[in-house]
């Protein structure tokens, strides 16, 4: 299958309008069709509950909860990242699926549940990027088992800065809506595109050279939203 | 408390998982010894999860679901693979110094003699092989050969201590040099120093024999 290769990137105005923040699309995936089910984003509580009830006792109805609102989303990011929409789909389900195996080391004290999944999903791109399809599973099997020897490793009480997973998580996203748009969409872009500071050079009309110090100066207003004193 | 961290653009493409192998690992080094500098990491991967939920959904294939719960059942029915650690042989460190987590899953080569006093192993990092990572050691007061860099070198100091004219670095420090940078690194005179350093190029020494030493060691 032709499907470890990237498309050029989408252009650039197609890509901006799907930027902004929304709720969930009401369709449903096909195999979850419980239409008494409102479309609202799950609160991080509850997907924290649904990756407890994944590890023990295997929760299908859980693990479907979780699929319903990661994979779309993760596919999103995969595409934004420049993988055509074969690749992300099959990417997706490989993080999904990675959801599951390391369910069982899910700490939402370490990590909150996004966040959580988020680095699964990065870091699924990230071995891709380097390894390809089949090095990227091989790579997350392999993870799995890792993970699995550090939760044994480390049955030692958290540390003080692991306690506030919760509290930074609800306040970067409290930042984050304080930000103007443009820098909210700065740190966006940094995220999701794959050659960020040329992309935001043309989503904002900006000089390449001037793009470094507009996201550090987003970064800055967000780490100030945060409640951190920087100059 | 170290002084020197990575910059905040640095930190910002790690969290994103856009920074080279061999870059990410220094930046991992250094943030396993920063206090600091984990706790921002912590904020910027909280960002990206935040991220991922503001994003606006791409839905999947019908199907979908489905083809992965046959892979979950498929993956349950062959046992967990041995962890792939590499940490059999390790060359070996002054009485103190740990080998940071994050070379766990490296190979580290023993120390090759490269001047008088002056040490380098090469790391080799299962995930990208041509990555440029190597240790250097260097007793007190040695200075490494002048250069100029081509694409970005990252360094986390292990132990010790070094100084290049801008400025000195500690154990716990990290630094970033680039092309726009020359400099002459010396380790200062209170003992020796291991730096664990990542190149995007080959490094650019002054001197012929420098040069060739460099071509030698791959760097
Ligand atoms: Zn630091």
């Amino acid at each position: 299958m032709g499907m470890n290769t990237l498309t050029a990137p989408l252009p650039l105005s197609l890509r901006l309008d799907a930027q902004v923040a929304r709720r969930p699309a009401p369709g449903h995936l096909s195999v979850m069709s419980s239409p008494s089910r409102p479309s609202r984003m799950p609160t991080p509580d509850e997907l924290s509950a649904w990756i407890r009830a994944v590890a023990d006792p295997g929760d299908r109805a859980a693990f479907a909860a979780l699929f319903r609102h990661f994979a779309p989303r993760i596919k999103a990011f995969l595409m934004r990242g420049g993988a055509d929409a074969a690749l992300a789909e099959e990417l997706a389900q490989e993080a999904m699926v990675n959801v599951w195996r390391k369910a069982a080391s899910f700490d939402p004290a370490r990590a909150q549940a996004s966040t959580w999944v988020f680095t699964i999903a990065r870091n699924l791109r990230i071995d891709y990027a380097r390894r390809g399809l089949d090095g990227a599973r091989e790579q997350s099997a392999g993870d799995a088992a890792d993970e699995l020897t550090d939760e044994l490793a480390d049955a030692a009480p958290t540390p003080p800065e692991q306690l506030a997973a919760g509290q930074i998580e609800h306040g970067v996203r409290e930042a984050l809506g304080k930000l103007p748009e443009d820098q909210a969409l700065l740190l966006r872009l940094s995220f999701y595109e794959e050659q960020p500071h040329a992309d935001i050079a043309k989503a904002l009309s900006i000089p390449l050279g001037t793009v470094k110090s507009r996201i550090r100066r987003a970064m800055e207003q967000l780490r100030r939203a945060l409640g951190h004193l920087q100059p | 408390m170290n002084t020197h961290h990575p910059d905040q653009l640095l930190l910002l493409s790690q969290a994103a998982g856009r920074l080279d192998a061999g870059a990410s690992l220094v930046l991992a080094t250094h943030i396993e010894m920063c206090p600091g500098c984990r706790a921002q990491m912590r904020e910027l991967e909280a960002l990206g999860g935040v991220l991922l939920d503001q994003i606006e959904p791409v839905e999947l294939a019908a199907g979908a679901f489905s083809r992965t719960l046959e892979r979950i059942d498929a993956a349950a029915s062959f046992a967990p693979r041995p962890p792939a650690r590499v940490k059999a042989t390790r060359p070996d460190l002054p009485a103190g110094l740990q080998w940071p987590h994050s070379l766990d899953g490296c190979s580290i080569s023993p120390w090759h003699r490269i001047g008088p006093d002056m040490r380098w192993s090469r790391v080799d990092l299962p995930q990208q092989r041509d990555a440029r990572v190597f240790l250097l050691r260097m007793g007190a007061g040695r200075m490494l050969a002048a250069h100029t860099h081509s694409g970005r070198e990252v360094t986390q100091v292990l132990y010790g201590a070094f100084e290049d004219g801008r400025a000195a670095w500690h154990a716990g420090d990290f630094d970033e040099a680039d092309e726009t940078i020359h400099h002459r690194p010396q380790v200062t005179a209170d003992g020796e120093c291991i730096c664990l350093v990542a190149l995007q190029g080959p490094l650019r020494f002054d001197g012929l024999l420098a040069r060739a030493l460099g071509a030698w060691m791959g760097i």
